[in-house]
């Protein structure tokens, strides 16, 4: 269940951190952490999305455009027209306005020139809006990207998984298939005498020595010693059957479990459906699944 | 042998860590040589309000003489100015009003520490940067031997206390992270320094069953002792958690010991019994199958180093620095950088039995070897001896740097202090495993 063994007197925590970081990543196939994504969003998005449709460097290019075309803040008055820093200047249009006024109107430029002003510092506020709204888009459209591809590698996973199972279920079958003369049919209870008749005491022997056979068969490292599992010692970690088929299967068991769903969630999942549920014994200490007493 | 330690606040209930840190040091120092407190008459280190009585005061034994402060702290004024040297470019004089501001500014405290000086051999600062110790350690450079007590922020790589990390007679890191980072930043490889760290009080005997009893906590839990709050890492220790206990429903129960200034999630698996005593605080910690430490600012957890010395691994942010070290040099601890690690790194400390048991074991002689009370004092002890020899030997020591001249003083020449911390290396310091103590540098 756990990921690395104790075996000896030292343990190296970056050893340890190596490891888990590396089932993680085996488990998720591609492993970025949020500084990578906003990195990859940034500059590598043709990895994930259309490199026709969108650029790699949109943000940037907004950013800078919007950076240089951003008009200066102008605050257009009905003064403005007459306004100037030199003083006698300003009295003296003042003073002419009306004459002015007798040629054209220019409180109509001065209205649409305001009107103007307004427009310009209401989109200069949007704008920001808009940059954050692309950016977050660009952002989640990575992210879902990357979501996408670990999916389907899982999809990959359950269907190699699926795979094997078949398999090993086929080979299960062809063990305890029915062949004449070998064993005899199952019988009702009480419809032979030979069911529930009592064993004799060569018989007993005979079942106890192969049940001995049996536990002595037992490879060392069926037992739980903190690196192998309880998934490992349970139905699917257990060696295959006998036949042709089914001891490939049983190695093949194995591997599979340990590629393919090792992380702490699959875990969990495989406990909560009671299929991978089995404790370790010997060096093992507590499933959590058991909920066992701490201290 | 009489000594001096200034701390910026002094008392039996303040728990605050340079603080607490410098009670514990001056008591466990007092059965080696005659020691004053010199401290202000603050005891609130927002507004540093005079609320103590000035003068001689004993506490635990220790004689503590407290002096008022000058005046107290204006948050807008200090905000502005801290904005000012942190993000911009600014000059000398604005980092001494910036550190006037900060305060607990004690004109009266430096004054009775350059009185006193001849009378002592030395004068331990605690928090490089307060006025106390800024102000004090230049008075008395030659007795000052400074505890910077230095977290990972902007004030480190202002220019005004990088005179004080070379100037001073002796450095007493708490870490080897926190050695390093003062090293890049104010250069001062050439000060006789070490790693000590602190101490503590653990109890030899702990009562795991009485604290399950008195809290009716039944399951096995994993324990986070400290302030609840945001900045602590717990909001992130709570979305990782429920995620791990809806992936484990019979997993570690996770118990919250310490005054919540956040909302704490409304979870079966949760539970948080406040402010604990001493002796609850250490069974709960026995009760406990590890020690969680979300925090990503951490110059020293003490609270890390209890849980080591009773048994307990820990599961760190491996974002702090200080934490992640530990954990490597240690062999002690797990670190986690995001929910996949968090709930890998529980899991294993969880169910791995040989695993937590070594983790465990490797914590408690970590403690033993390291942050024992006698390796503490004997390395300050140490380090006294050493600086009596080469002040006998007449070796000259650095001199403290003056300040510029009034002009000079005023230049914005200085760049923004947050720019200098993020050019500093951060990250874990990984030297020899039985070094933690080491001589940093021969004088």
């Amino acid at each position: 269940m756990t990921d690395f063994s104790v075996r000896s007197d030292n343990v190296d925590i970056e050893q340890i951190m190596r490891q888990i970081r590396s089932r993680i990543r085996e488990k998720r196939g591609v492993d970025y952490t949020e500084d990578e994504i906003r990195e990859l969003a940034n500059v590598k998005l043709e990895k994930f999305l259309d490199p026709r449709g969108v650029r790699s460097d949109l943000l940037e290019q907004f950013r800078r455009k919007r950076e240089a075309s951003l008009p200066p803040a102008y605050n257009f008055e009905d003064t403005t027209l007459y306004e100037s820093h030199r003083g006698w200047l300003r009295f003296l249009r003042r003073l002419l306005r009306p004459i002015l006024l007798m040629f054209f109107n220019p409180n109509v430029v001065t209205n649409a020139l305001h009107m103007q002003s307004k427009l310009n510092a209401t989109q200069a506020a949007l704008e920001p809006l808009y940059y954050e709204v692309i950016h977050n888009l660009v952002l989640e459209t990575t992210r879902l990207g990357i979501e996408v591809k670990n999916l389907k590698m899982r999809v990959e996973s359950m269907s190699s998984r699926l795979d094997f199972d078949e398999r090993r279920a086929r080979a299960l079958e062809g063990v305890v298939q029915y062949r004449p003369g070998a064993v005899p049919p199952l019988q009702p209870p009480g419809a032979s005498g030979g069911a529930d008749r009592p064993l004799t005491e060569a018989e007993q022997a005979e079942r106890r020595s192969r049940r001995r056979r049996r536990r002595g068969r037992r490879r060392p490292g069926d037992r739980f010693d903190g690196a192998a599992g309880p998934r490992e010692q349970g139905p699917r970690g257990g060696r295959g059957p006998e036949g042709p088929e089914g001891s490939g299967g049983g190695e093949g068991a194995r591997d599979h479990g340990a590629a393919g769903a090792d992380t702490a969630e699959d875990r969990g999942g495989a406990r909560e459906s009671g299929a991978e549920g089995a404790t370790g014994t010997g060096d093992s200490w507590r499933d959590p699944g058991e909920g066992g007493s701490g201290n | 042998m009489k000594l001096a330690v200034v701390v910026q606040r002094y008392g039996a209930d303040i728990n605050g860590g340079a603080e607490l840190h410098a009670r514990y040091v001056a008591e466990r120092l007092s059965r080696h040589a005659e020691v004053e407190v010199v401290t202000t008459c603050a005891r609130d280190y927002v507004t540093w309000r005079n609320e103590w009585p000035a003068g001689v005061d004993r506490i635990n034994g220790i004689a503590v003489r407290r002096f008022p402060v000058r005046h107290e702290r204006r948050p807008d004024h200090f905000g502005r100015l801290s904005r000012r040297v942190f993000d911009h470019p600014h000059s000398i004089a604005d980092e001494l009003a910036w550190l006037d501001s900060e305060g607990p500014a004690s004109p009266a405290l430096v004054r009775h520490l350059a009185r006193t000086a001849a009378d002592r051999d030395f004068v331990l600062f605690f928090s490089y940067r307060y006025y106390h110790a800024w102000h004090g350690a230049r008075r008395v450079p030659a007795k000052a031997v400074l505890v910077p007590t230095a977290e990972r922020d902007p004030a480190v790589a202002l220019g005004i206390f990088g005179t004080t990390f070379r100037g001073v007679r002796a450095v007493m890191y708490k870490s080897h992270e926190e050695r390093a980072m003062i090293h890049a930043a104010a250069g001062n490889q050439d000060v006789p320094g070490v790693v000590v760290g602190v101490g503590s009080e653990v109890p030899a005997h702990t009562d795991p069953a009485r604290f399950r009893n008195a809290y009716g906590i039944r399951r096995p839990f994993a324990i986070y002792i400290g302030r609840i709050d945001e900045n602590k890492g717990c909001k992130e220790l709570f979305a990782f958690y429920q995620r791990y206990a809806a992936t484990f429903p019979r997993g570690l129960d996770l118990v919250l010991v310490g005054s919540a200034i956040m909302p704490i999630p409304d979870h079966p698996r949760i539970h948080h019994l406040g402010f604990l005593s001493d002796r609850d605080k250490f069974d709960a910690l026995a009760a406990s199958d590890l020690l969680i430490m979300p925090s990503y600012f951490e110059s020293l957890s003490m609270v890390a180093l209890e849980a080591w010395a009773l048994g307990r691994p820990v599961l760190a942010n491996g974002r702090c620095d200080v934490l992640k070290g530990q954990c490597i040099r240690s062999d002690a601890g797990l670190y986690y950088e995001r929910y996949e690690e968090f709930a890998e790194s529980l899991y294993s400390l969880e169910s791995n039995g040989p695993l937590h048991a070594r983790l465990g074991q490797n914590g408690r002689e970590y403690f033993v070897r390291h942050y024992e009370w006698p390796v503490i004092e004997r390395k300050y002890l140490d380090m006294f001896a050493r600086l009596k020899r080469e002040e006998a030997d007449g070796r000259a020591r650095m001199p403290m740097e003056r300040l510029p001249g009034w002009l000079s003083r005023r230049r914005r020449d200085q760049p923004a202090a947050a720019e200098l911390l993020a050019a500093i290396p951060s990250g874990a310091v990984m030297p020899g495993r039985d070094s933690e103590g080491d001589l940093s540098q021969s004088a």
